[in-house]
């Protein structure tokens, strides 16, 4: 399946109409927001602000969310470079550099700095999504259920190496989310399954207020404990986008950062984070003088920031093509489109090809927004991190609860809610991560219709599941993903010991 | 970290275990061989696996990480507890009372509990909050919240 120009060409014109660029803006200035304040991470933030989408076309719902993720992608960098503390964990290694750049007095080179490399990167990402995801989706549209249970091994072999500092219990809470997607009618014979007799049972643990439970509502039974004083430095704002010669040193670095970035976006279950330090790595592995890098280097920080921006048009790959999410993200965007009626995957290129090109269109719209707001917001964007968590935290708890009710108006979802966002905060107390409960909740569905659809098929026989060789080879390619995502894990993990060792010895 | 662990992976264990339990008194079927029970067991199977290999690791003293102590006597841990049954109330209480009066309430003790003691302040700001919240859902995006107690003036 090629592009078809006509139609991208039309729907660039039908995003760039007054109505959508609101909601963009509105959803970047929101996502940027998000962003900046440590603690919200973009999964948060677009979980959070669902429920606004609610009752609006489908094109303003998406646009508006995906400005969100794209605006909280940067915003994550406003607090890794001012107060050392990274507004999400996809800009854990931006802190690297640009805390040291900060403390030196060149806030605001870093912040400008960090906000061309996010555009740059997005735009890129957008770019190769535009391009690549059609022709994944074109393959994918042969797809039967033995190859779509084929894909969903794909996107859970890597749902063991997300987030999570251990990699057990990583598996434990993606076999405990799998579990808790069989509750409800069982797909193929309809017998209700762990419903416990209760109706609201019956169509399984409703998906937003989950998520917004396990995300935000979480986070708020974290924040109230906190006590502790953030680090802070004099926030130097002297500019708004780089000088021509930052731009000219970092070229290099931002392109291949974003290409990069955008590849480990398209693997499922590779998010952001780990785009960015492994476009970190490499631009260190290339640099003229990498004994620089840690101490305020700004081609670290370009490479960090575009590689996890790109990621974000990467993440979108698999999940339109495939509608298999990226990352976590991208597995609430796959919510949200499903609340409009749409279920992305290859059919979507087939039946709303228009909705699709407008997506893309969106993304890249996104980008330019993302980079208009943040410079004009620059200074407003490093006050926001110091806005008083004594109103936010209480106000982000009602929010919650007033978009797990919005959505069906009924009670039982905002129970649900309080019910998982109980159970986030544990988990995550004991080091449990939550983004495979997520990818789980979504994926795990899909195994299970599809592989008992191939056995209806084969008359019980297993044997079918490596009878198509599409399906082989995704099945080889999650046993390849896995190791490659568990070295990886490796190597940040190591990365972080030796940050936070050297932190210890510098402080 | 390692009661910690051994208490997640008694807990995984068990919940294994009860999913499996449960899984084989389903209805088996007689065309895929698979019943509605299958995926569940595997799962089960697979939780028990690695609560199992936990355990273990647990009980052999290699748990990764390192549990932040919390005392009951910390004021973060109280905050914690007050929010959750502040939570708790919220949810309780929401549909009979209506969102606008149980949002302000639970906005101005929350506020409270966590240090703000300007009265103007915690007068006003729950209540502007409240109403930016209520307008945008109930107004521009005309989803209901529950009216409550003001069904007759809303």
């Amino acid at each position: 399946m090629g592009i078809n120009w006509d139609l991208l060409v039309s729907s660039y014109s039908a995003v760039f109409s007054p109505g959508i660029i609101l909601m963009i803006c509105i959803g970047t200035a929101a996502g940027i927001t998000m962003g900046a304040l440590p603690g919200l991470t973009a999964t948060m933030g677009v979980a959070l602000l669902v429920p606004l989408t609610f009752g609006r076309a489908p094109l303003e719902s998406i646009s508006m969310l995906i400005g969100i993720y794209c605006g909280a992608m940067y915003g994550g960098s406003i607090s890794a470079i001012l107060i050392r503390t990274p507004g999400t964990p996809a800009a854990a290694a931006t802190l690297l550099e640009g805390y040291p750049m900060a403390q030196r007095g060149e806030a605001g080179r870093a912040m400008s700095m960090a906000l061309f490399a996010s555009f740059f990167g997005g735009v890129v990402g957008a770019l190769i999504m535009t391009f690549a995801s059609p022709l994944i989706s074109g393959v994918a549209l042969e797809f039967g259920p033995v190859e779509y249970f084929g894909l969903a091994v794909f996107g859970l072999s890597v749902i063991v190496s997300i987030s999570g500092r251990s990699l057990i219990k990583g598996a434990m809470s993606a076999f405990f989310g799998l579990m808790i997607a069989t509750i409800g009618f069982d797909p193929i014979s309809g017998f209700p399954r762990f419903t416990f007799g209760m109706i609201e049972m019956m169509e399984g643990p409703p998906f937003i207020p989950t998520l917004i439970g396990l995300f935000a509502v979480s986070e708020v039974f974290n924040e109230v404990q906190k006590t502790g004083k953030i680090e802070r430095v004099k926030a130097n704002i002297d500019r708004y986008l780089p000088s021509w010669a930052d731009i000219k040193k970092t070229f290099k670095t931002l392109t291949r950062s974003s290409v990069i970035g955008t590849g480990i976006g398209a693997i499922p279950g590779a998010g952001g984070d780990i785009a960015a330090f492994v476009a970190y790595g490499e631009a260190k592995r290339n640099a003229k003088h990498p004994e620089r890098f840690g101490t305020g280097e700004i081609e670290g920080l370009a490479a960090s920031e575009s590689a996890n921006n790109a990621c974000s048009g990467g993440a979108m790959i698999p999940l339109l093509s495939l509608g298999v999410p990226g990352d976590a993200v991208t597995a609430v965007l796959l919510g949200a489109f499903v609340v409009q009626g749409l279920q992305p995957g290859p059919m979507l290129y087939k039946e709303h090809m228009d909705f699709v090109y407008q997506i893309f269109a969106s993304m890249m719209l996104a980008q330019i927004a993302m980079l208009f707001i943040g410079a004009a917001g620059i200074r407003m964007f490093a006050k926001v991190i110091l806005v008083d968590r004594a109103i936010l935290t209480p106000s982000i708890f009602v929010m919650s609860m007033v978009g797990a009710y919005a959505m069906r108006s009924n009670v039982f979802d905002v129970y649900t809610t309080l019910a998982f966002g109980i159970l986030g905060y544990v988990m995550q107390r004991y080091d449990y991560p939550l983004s495979p409960i997520l990818l789980a909740l979504i994926l795990g569905p899909m195994a299970e219709s599809n592989l008992r659809r191939a056995m209806v098929i084969s008359g019980g026989d297993p044997l079918i599941l490596f009878s198509r060789p599409i399906a082989v080879g995704l099945m080889l390619l999650a046993v390849a993903a896995l190791v490659l995502s568990i070295r990886g894990h490796r190597k940040i993990e190591a990365k972080l010991a030796a940050t936070e060792g050297a932190g210890a010895r510098g402080s | 970290m390692k009661v910690a662990d051994i208490v997640g992976g008694l807990i995984g264990i068990f919940t294994g275990l009860w999913v499996l339990w449960t899984s084989s008194n389903m209805p088996a079927d007689v065309v895929m061989k698979i019943g509605p029970g299958f995926f569940p067991s595997m799962l089960a199977g697979g939780l028990i696996l690695f609560s199992g290999a936990l355990l273990v690791k647990a009980i052999q003293g290699k748990s990764k990480g390192r549990l932040e102590s919390r005392q009951w006597s910390d004021v973060g841990v109280r905050r914690g507890l007050i929010t959750l049954c502040a939570a708790i109330l919220f949810v309780a209480v929401m549909e009979p009372l209506g969102f606008i009066p149980t949002s302000i309430v639970f906005l101005t003790f929350m506020m409270w509990v966590l240090g703000k003691r300007n009265p103007l302040l915690i007068g006003l700001v729950p209540t502007l909050i409240t109403a930016g919240v209520w307008l945008v859902f109930e107004k521009l995006l005309h989803l209901s919240m529950p009216p409550g107690v003001l069904d007759s003036l809303l």
